[in-house]
This record gives C-alpha cells, structure tokens and sequence, in this order.
C-alpha cells in the first residue's frame, strides 16, 4: 500500500500504542512472541517517515504520549477542543499536516 | 466490567452470523468492512495494517475455536466489537492450531475515558472460555440469540 507522510505517522502512532501495551495484553493471555519483530517493523516504517517529522512525532510522543490524534465532528479528541471550519475542509484531503491549536498534537481527520 | 456494559459495545450492524472469508486474511477484511460500511472507519487499509502488525506480534487466534483480532487506531473513535461467525472454520494460526469459527474484532481509538479497551479485552476472555457459551454462539443465527450469551442469559 502506498502511504502519504500522513498515513505513515497514523500506522506508527498505532504500532507505538501497540507496542505499548504489550505487557497488558499478554497478561490477559494472548500470545505476544513476535515483540521483537514488532520492533523492527516499528524502526522499518520510521525510517520511510522524513526526519524532521519523525523528530517532531517523538517530541509530541514524549511531551503528550499521542502525538497524533483523530479528529471527529471537528474536535480534536487529543484535547476536545473544536477546531476552525476552515482547517477541517483542508484536513480531511489528507495532503498536509495540521496540528491542534490548543494541545499541538497532529490530527487525522476522521469523517 | 458488567456484562450489559460489555454487550453495549456490540451492535447488530457488525454482526456477521456466517463469513464468507475461508482465510486468515478474507476475514479480517470482510470484519473490517462492516467498521467502514457504518462510517466508523473511513481509511479501512491503514485499520487492516494495524491488524497484520497485531497478527506479526502473535496470533489473536486464542484457542478452542475462537479469535479476537484487536488494536488501537488513529483511524477510529469509538471502542466497537464485530462479531462474525464461520461454521466450516477457518485457519487463523490459532494457538492450538485449530480452525477458528468465532471472531470477535476489537478497534478502540489510541484514548479511551477509564481504559475500555482493555477492560473490554479482560472481560471477553472468561465468557470465551466457558465450553457451553462457545457452544451456544457457533449456534446462534440472529443478532439477539449471540447477545444473550454476552449478556449471560
Ligand atoms: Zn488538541
């Protein structure tokens, strides 16, 4: 599947999220023994994703945990906040990447 | 979690009672499709890509029959639970290596308020275990008789 810089940063944030909460889904009992190559997909898909905007995830990532957040009838659900009419238009192409005002957080238009 | 609270998060449009999939991957997709048809998903490829990572980290193929696909997604909302069902089965890497008749699919978005995902993932396992209830869904035909057992009636 061919990706946008958009897309790339959604799978990452969900390979991180997943990546995360490993250690809770094993202890409810699902086989987790492909955490390793899990890894290297996670450092295989970051390495298609440009550095600055990598860097910036990761400055997100550690200042707020989610570094990119869906955005659903206009609201970020990082912080709730609703955002301007005329970013929502621009955010659901999926060209570029727009960030919450409030919280900073990249956003992922939804509907 | 309560049973009632758990059976709120099903819906009888993500409820499939015989797939058409016979593969591992056929079924994710055909799962998947229901989240996109009810507008809960708008990019299903990025959603099926968080699933074959899933499955990379090891199968969601638990045992006796039964898969819970399951992660968390930029690409969704809400904590939803579609349910399909195959008679013949299907061969899903299975920890038992049997085939799976019974798929629960579990999006959640990367947030949820008091961590439903999990406690949704937690409260599945016990009911999933339970010989008569696994019995009772490989049966069911409507949405109603399948909720009942989640209910526990
Ligand atoms: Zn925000």
């Amino acid at each position: 599947m061919a990706m946008n810089d958009l897309e790339r940063l959604v799978s990452l944030q969900d390979l991180d999220l997943m990546i995360q909460e490993t250690d809770e889904v094993a202890k409810l009992g699902f086989n987790v023994t492909g955490y390793d190559e899990l890894q290297k997909a996670r450092e295989e898909l970051a390495n298609q994703i440009s550095r600055p905007l990598l860097s910036r995830y990761e400055r997100l990532r550690a200042k707020l945990k989610r570094a990119i957040v869906p955005v659903k009838n206009d609201i970020c659900l990082g912080c709730f906040l609703r955002q301007p009419t005329s970013l929502a238009a621009r955010g659901r192409e999926d060209e570029e990447i727009f960030t919450c005002e409030n919280c900073g957080r990249m956003l992922y238009w939804l509907d | 979690m309560r049973k009632s609270e758990l059976a709120s998060h099903f819906n009888p449009a993500l409820f499939i009672p015989e797939l058409k999939a016979t593969d591992k991957e056929a079924v994710l997709k055909e799962l998947l499709d229901l989240f996109v048809k009810e507008k809960h998903i708008r990019n299903s490829a990025i959603v099926l890509e968080m699933l074959h990572q899933r499955e990379k980290l090891g199968s969601t193929g638990i045992g006796k029959g039964v898969a819970i696909p399951h992660g968390r997604t930029v690409a969704a909302s809400d904590v939803l639970i579609a349910f399909g069902k195959s008679t013949a089965g299907v061969p899903f890497d299975a920890m038992d290596g049997k085939p799976v008749h019974l798929f629960f699919m579990v999006i959640a978005p990367p947030n949820d308020e008091g961590n439903v995902y999990l406690q949704i993932l937690g409260s599945l396992m016990p009911i999933l275990s339970d010989a008569e209830n696994l019995q009772r869904m490989k049966a069911v035909r409507e949405y109603n008789e399948f909720i009942e057992v989640i209910r526990g009636e």
